[in-house]
């Protein structure tokens, strides 16, 4: 019974989780749209909702990788999935109030690997297997990778219709952009509302309702999922809309196209093989990459390297807090009063930052400013 | 030795996928504007074999573009 009480809490947070990634990744999907105008502010976040919700359910190769590869499921508690998610919230919550472009994915891997390491041991996570080869490489490789082949697409773009009519080709682009921008949406759901489903899982693999062995995601998990998300990206776009305009670097439509394809290609091509990667810095990668190809001087260079400093921090950053707050929550004991208490101090925290920022204005940058 | 412990052909199936797709899909989407662009103005000009030959050129483009993202969508739910 009281485990049931913890997997309901874990659940909920997963879900806080995913609604706060949606929120935070919106300006990432549809600022390229926006910024070169394909399409109106009010449609495109819909829009974007819309297809994040519908790309939750198109793979579930990431979330077996969450849930089988990067730690044990057979040797995890509820008590460190519940405290891997508050390590991965709590990290994201401040780096949203100082306006820092961290990756949600990565805190999420972060504060579950330290919320794991301190309760079962560094046998308990595929250091590796897992952390190396499914997180770290392929954490540096599609940002790079969305850098070069957004560069690359620009520039091959230009060739072929630099002779035409500016009006033409912008009009062209522009439609083009309605295709590319969806295409980013479905791999944004598609990729980081399975990182959630993967948690749920192993939580849920943790209370004995799913098995370990074959680590089948269940449909309401899914959809929860996915709903989540789509909701998130919805509301967070709102936010995105007021601030639109004046923050958002000027890109042309061809360079919006090739970023937004470029992006896409990256995502949806590590989905299929299960890399639970950054959306938000894969694609700034290829927004700085299309940048960067017509001119070095167009990028703001000290976004990006805030982005790279920031994958350098999250990972150990988060995995601190984890485990800091597994050892808070086991000051309690086992049962759910460490993850109620836990809960009302993380709720209590992001009222009290939430109110401040709003009190001080709006936080710094995205990563898709660069 | 340590390469072993990475899935080195998971990790090439992203970069050449990402290239031909990232790449090769934006390419075909400006042949297709290419295309449209031209066939209208020799159109316009009374050029008609120029004008099929661009527009041919922009409807095999925009079927690549459509068949390659119909594959790869339908290529990761089966995945």
């Amino acid at each position: 019974m009281e485990s049931d009480v913890i997997v309901v809490i874990v659940v909920a947070t997963a879900l806080a989780f995913d609604f706060t990634n949606g929120f935070h990744d919106t300006a990432n999907v549809v600022a390229t749209s926006i910024s070169t105008r394909a399409m109106a502010p009010r449609l495109a976040v819909g829009y974007a909702a819309v297809l994040n919700f519908v790309g939750a359910f198109i793979s579930l190769e990431v979330a077996a990788t969450v849930a089988r590869d990067v730690v044990d499921p057979g040797a995890i508690t509820l008590i460190a999935v519940f405290a891997g998610l508050v390590g991965a919230i709590a990290w994201n919550l401040t780096t949203w109030y100082f306006g820092l472009p961290s990756s949600s994915s990565h805190a999420l891997i972060g504060g579950l690997v330290g919320a794991v390491l301190v309760a079962e041991g560094p046998d308990a996570i595929f250091f590796e297997s897992g952390i190396l080869g499914k997180v770290m490489i392929p954490a540096l490789l599609a940002p790079t990778l969305a850098f070069l082949v957004g560069g690359a697409a620009i520039l091959v773009l230009y060739r072929i219709v630099g002779n035409l009519r500016p009006a033409r080709v912008t009009r062209g682009f522009r439609g083009g952009q309605i295709v590319s921008g969806g295409l980013l949406a479905l791999a944004h759901g598609t990729n980081d509302a399975q990182k959630t489903m993967g948690v749920i899982t192993l939580a849920l693999i943790a209370n004995g309702t799913v098995s370990g062995n074959s680590v089948e995601v269940p449909d309401w998990v899914v959809v929860s999922a996915a709903t989540a998300i789509a909701l998130g990206t919805y509301v967070g776009g709102w936010r995105i809309i007021k601030t639109m305009g004046s923050r958002i670097h000027k890109m042309d439509s061809a360079q919006g196209f090739a970023a937004q394809g470029a992006g896409s290609a990256v995502i949806l091509a590590s989905t299929q093989v299960g890399f639970p990667l950054s959306t938000t810095h894969t694609i700034s990668g290829a927004v700085i990459g299309s940048g960067a190809a017509k001119r070095l001087s167009a990028v703001r260079w000290g976004v990006a390297g805030n982005i790279i400093a920031a994958w350098v921090v999250t990972l150990p950053a988060a995995a601190g807090i984890g485990a800091l707050t597994y050892g808070i929550t086991r000051l309690f004991g086992t049962g759910a009063v460490g993850p109620v208490v836990v809960s009302a101090l993380i709720l209590s925290g992001a009222t009290l930052l939430v109110v401040r920022r709003a009190q001080q204005g709006p936080p710094v940058s995205t990563a898709a400013d660069a | 030795m340590r390469l072993a412990i990475i899935d080195t052909g998971d990790l090439l199936k992203v970069v050449w996928t990402s290239i031909v797709a990232g790449i090769g899909v934006t390419a075909a989407f400006g042949l297709a504007i290419l295309g449209a662009g031209r066939a209208m103005d020799y159109g316009r000009e009374g050029r008609p074999i120029e004008a099929l030959a661009y527009g041919t050129l922009g409807v095999a483009a925009t079927a690549t573009v459509v068949g390659s993202l119909v594959f790869g969508v339908l290529g990761l739910i089966d995945s």
